[in-house]
């Protein structure tokens, strides 16, 4: 890679600047093959194939990526300042409602369904190909450059970090010419094979070599960096390959089951599903449960923390699965319901109170536990729906609010506290047609009332029902209506991914790379031992490829355990003319720009 | 459950932590406030030396005149011996103005040591009075996250003395943060809710985030610092290229910039602590997903706090590419760190108050 060659010390033309080159190109986060940051634009000829070749390299150019990474950035914002469909559907709805022609608008260009649209996709699709462009010829490169040898030891060593040059005091005395030189040579290769030791230990690649009057060890350290960087983006696609996986295979469902009701998992039962396009129902796993028990505990007045704020949600649940034990659990909030490919979790709340409706003949038309909707109070206010289609002479809905603690005031009805302390019932009952015979589908949970006429009291006025558990209230008309028992429901969601294993492991991987990639130091030093005619010297420096603020004191340790390790004392001899400039120098190593 | 007696020493431990850190910005503010007198003062001991060595060496024959010379720099030297070092080694050992005294440097490096102690201590008592961790709502998240950038910060400019000059710039948003919490923020301790309780994601997930905010809080002001240096620097060098013996830029603004690092060192500051604020803010993601995988049954929503997480990630993601960069380095990629910076405000703030999501724990 012209990266390599440009910080390559070993070339003739870089010494000079070697130690801040190698510093801040090797810092890099990739090493795409940008010198400088221009590229020779327009170079290729003007044929399809040079278009596209210039193309490609304008994609997987670093700017490029940088450019797409601020727009994916840019591009998410508005997914979270709109509501989004995805999230949070009725809210949507009601921003529409709210907004007319703009809201129109906004929903055209996609921005209620950001993170689907065209445009957010085309840009995280974009910047995958320019990585995929980008890692794939550097995994080449790389690859080749695990099995290399570390390179040939540069001639001159002076100009590097933490250059050490120690005059070796031993093994210069006395002697016939061939015993010193013989001597000499042992000395050479003891200390060479004590610093490529030594390297060793310290986890270099090592490579020895006979140079003219001596021989020298170059070492490198710190292909890992390059390993974890490529690994992180590479683990990167495989998060987004799992996320994809996951979206087409996943499901996700939501069910409400009242205290005492079970519940068997499959989707007639479900009161919303969705799933990915290549969702199998028949891998549903086949697990039934009853809710035995629900309980909820809220601030009391007195307690610390603002009163009715809840403090705990349980569900006991009685769970079976084919050739398994009945199992009780309690699922809470954070501890889910898990069994073989699904899992099950507790996401909502609210009161079922039993009611009994009577038609003025007498006869029964609605009974038992009917569920009512929080309206988001924190005195759980809830809205009640009852549908009497059987009831003659007019069909019947009975509509009002259910309350825990109840009060009716000037606000008219409402909870005080989530709890149960008080249970009551305000309702009024409306007649008519309810309209459920013209096939358009009908939420269970609402009503339309502009069809329906109330039933008046004898000043003229709706009679507004209260009820005690208990207690029963007669119409004018006869309908009666009775308050029976109470009874909660819990809300659950049943989902399963099968690929939320695979993008958690991808996520780990990319993580781990890219701490290798940020962390791990990626420098080369040379050990050099060579005879001249003042005697034996030994010079050791070292080449920070990316910040390294270590590598000085480093090298320096080496040199003087080197220096030691031969004379036995401490080295008196060593010379390092550039020592006052060279720290200079350091001090704004690392990141030299 | 509530120790209300341990809440109370809390909140009372964190005002007069406030008051220190204030004490301690007046203390880092008159250091800052004295650059340029002893930027002068520097000035005047130089050009006496210089004088008394020509003297020397071209009038041997006035001796008289050298010696009076002599006597007033040998004093003016002895007074402040550190503040003509201080010029050629930049800020290191701002000594103090005479002996015995405390610098107003040193002063205020003891007084936050002192506050942090003490805000610390606040953050635990607020963890003991409740029975958990201290960061179960935008209260507590402020003041744990401020009391992690004080430790940070102290242990950085521990041993590496000239950072301590950045005082003034740590300890004035880490007072901004508290005064905000203390005042806006505040809510009674309080048990957890049911989303956050039988969970130990909350101390892994959070816990992540705080010393990832903190990080994030550390690096921009470093990175504005390293931005200011940088403009500074390059206006030197053109004066000193135009000619002129000792330059000016920026008035006093440049006298404090001249007693901190140089742009280069600030940028490899800034790089490390971003770095590893990366990483945290990737585990923050990578944990988040666990969890909200366990709470919410599915790992990835696009709730407007994942959306954020997920951007501030991609922008310091951004700054790590930038610095790589041909034509990004240095000043332009401090500037994708510093937008990084303002989504982790908006992160913060807009996020947490006024964009409705399922990570509504402000408590307000």
């Amino acid at each position: 890679m012209s990266k390599d060659r440009t910080n390559d010390p070993t070339s003739p033309s870089s010494p000079g600047s070697a130690p801040a080159g190698g510093s801040s190109a090797e810092s890099s986060w990739s090493s795409k093959p940008e010198v400088d940051g221009r590229r020779q634009v327009g170079a290729p000829a003007l044929n399809l194939r040079g278009t596209l070749l210039f193309l490609w390299r304008q994609l997987t150019s670093m700017q490029t990526a940088l450019i797409l990474l601020m727009l994916l950035a840019i591009a998410a914002v508005p997914g979270s300042l709109y509501p989004q469909r995805s999230v949070n559907p009725a809210l949507t709805e009601q921003f529409l409602a709210e907004n007319g022609r703009w809201g129109k608008l906004l929903d055209t260009l996609g921005f209620f369904e950001v993170f689907s649209s065209p445009w957010f996709s085309a840009i995280y699709l974009l910047l995958f190909i320019s990585l995929i462009g980008c890692i794939v010829p550097r995994l080449g490169v790389h690859l080749k450059q695990l099995r290399a040898r570390p390179p040939r030891t540069p001639s001159r060593l002076t100009r590097f970090t933490g250059y050490t040059r120690i005059e070796l005091a031993a093994a210069r005395e006395g002697g016939s010419g061939a015993q010193q030189i013989d001597a000499q040579q042992i000395d050479d290769e003891q200390i060479i094979e004590r610093a490529r030791r030594s390297l060793r230990r310290s986890r270099y690649r090592t490579e020895v070599r006979e140079e003219a009057g001596g021989r020298s060890v170059s070492a490198e350290r710190g292909l890992l960096r390059e390993t974890g960087n490529l690994a992180f983006h590479i683990a990167l696609v495989g998060v987004l390959i799992c996320i994809a996986g996951g979206q087409l295979t996943s499901y996700r469902g939501q069910i409400t089951v009242i205290e005492g009701d079970g519940f068997a998992n499959s989707l007639t039962q479900y009161d919303s599903f969705e799933s990915g396009a290549w969702f199998d129902e028949t891998s549903m796993p086949d697990f039934r449960f009853t809710l035995e028990d629900f309980r909820a505990t809220y601030v009391k007045p007195g307690e610390a923390g603002t009163v009715g704020e809840p403090r705990s949600f349980e569900a006991d649940v009685q769970v079976n699965t084919p050739g398994e034990d009945q199992v009780d659990k309690t699922i809470q909030v954070n501890k889910p319901l898990h069994v073989q490919g699904a899992s099950m979790y507790l996401l909502g709340n609210g009161y079922a109170p039993e009611v009994t409706v009577k038609d003025p003949e007498g006869k029964v038309v609605a009974e038992g536990p009917v569920i009512t909707v929080p309206m988001g109070d924190t005195g759980y206010t809830s809205q009640l729906v009852i549908k009497a289609p059987d009831a003659r002479p007019k069909q019947t809905a009975v509509v009002g609010f259910f309350l825990p603690t109840g009060t009716i005031d000037e606000k008219g009805p409402h909870s005080l506290y989530p709890d149960a302390v008080d249970p009551q019932l305000a309702l009024t009952v409306h007649q008519g047609d309810l309209g459920l015979d013209s096939g358009i589908p009908q939420n269970a949970y609402e009503v339309d009332l502009t069809s329906l006429t109330p039933v008046t009291g004898e000043d003229g006025n709706p009679v507004l029902i209260r009820l005690y558990p208990g207690q029963e209230y007669k119409l004018p008309d006869g309908t009666s209506v009775s308050f029976d028992g109470l009874r909660r429901y819990a809300a659950f969601d049943v989902a399963h991914n099968p690929f939320e294993h695979w993008i958690l492991l991808s996520a780990l991987v990319a993580v781990g790379g890219l701490v290798l990639s940020l962390f791990v130091p990626r420098r080369r030093v040379w050990v050099r031992v060579r005879t001249t005619a003042d005697g034996t010297v030994l010079e050791v420096a070292g080449l920070a490829r990316s910040d390294d603020p270590a590598l000085e004191d480093d090298v320096r340790a080496l040199a003087s355990s080197l220096a030691e390790a031969q004379d036995g004392t401490p080295s008196a001899h060593e010379t390092d003319p550039e020592r006052p400039a060279r720290n200079a120098d350091h001090s704004s190593e690392g990141s030299a720009q | 459950m509530i120790n209300e007696q341990l809440a109370q020493i809390s909140n009372l431990a964190l005002v007069v932590t406030i008051v220190l850190y204030v004490l301690a910005l007046i203390g880092f503010g008159a250091d800052l406030a004295s650059s340029t007198q002893r930027r002068s003062d520097a000035r005047l001991a130089d050009r006496d030396r210089e004088e008394q060595e020509e003297a020397r060496t071209l009038q041997p024959v006035a001796v008289g005149a050298a010696d009076d010379g002599s006597g007033v720099t040998a004093d003016a030297g002895g007074a402040r011996p550190a503040a003509a070092g201080a010029d050629a080694e930049g800020p290191n050992g701002q000594g103090a103005p005479s002996q015995g005294t405390m610098s107003a440097q040193r002063f205020a490096f003891v007084l936050s040591g002192a506050a942090t102690v003490l805000h610390v201590l606040g953050v635990l008592t607020r963890a003991l009075a409740t029975q958990r961790v201290p960061w179960a709502n935008m209260y507590e998240f402020a003041t744990t996250s401020t009391a992690v950038v004080m430790l940070a910060f102290l242990v950085f400019s521990i041993r590496r003395t000239e950072l301590r000059a950045l005082g003034t710039f740590v300890v004035g948003p880490v007072l901004l943060v508290l005064l905000l919490a203390q005042t806006f923020w505040i809510v009674p301790a309080a048990e957890l809710t049911p989303s956050l309780q039988n969970s130990h994601w909350i101390y892994i997930h959070i816990g992540v985030a705080i010393i990832a905010t903190a990080l994030s809080i550390l690096g921009a002001v470093v990175a504005a610092m390293q931005l200011l240096q940088a403009r500074h620097e390059r206006a030197l060098v053109e004066r000193t290229a135009d000619g002129e013996q000792s330059p000016e830029h920026w008035g006093r603004l440049g006298h404090v910039l001249d007693r901190l690092p140089s742009s280069t060192v600030l940028e490899a500051l800034s790089f490390r602590i971003h770095s590893v604020a990366f990483v945290c803010w990737t585990f923050t993601l990578i944990f988040g997903a666990i969890w909200a995988r366990e709470a919410w049954g599915r790992f990835w929503g696009w709730d407007p706090k994942e959306v954020w997480t997920f951007i501030i990630w991609v922008i310091y993601a951004a700054y790590l590419h930038a610095r790589a960069t041909g034509g990004f380095r240095g000043s332009r990629a401090a500037g994708f760190a510093l937008a990084g910076f303002v989504a982790v405000v908006f992160n913060y703030t807009i996020v947490n108050t006024v964009i409705n999501g399922l990570h509504s724990y402000s408590g307000l």
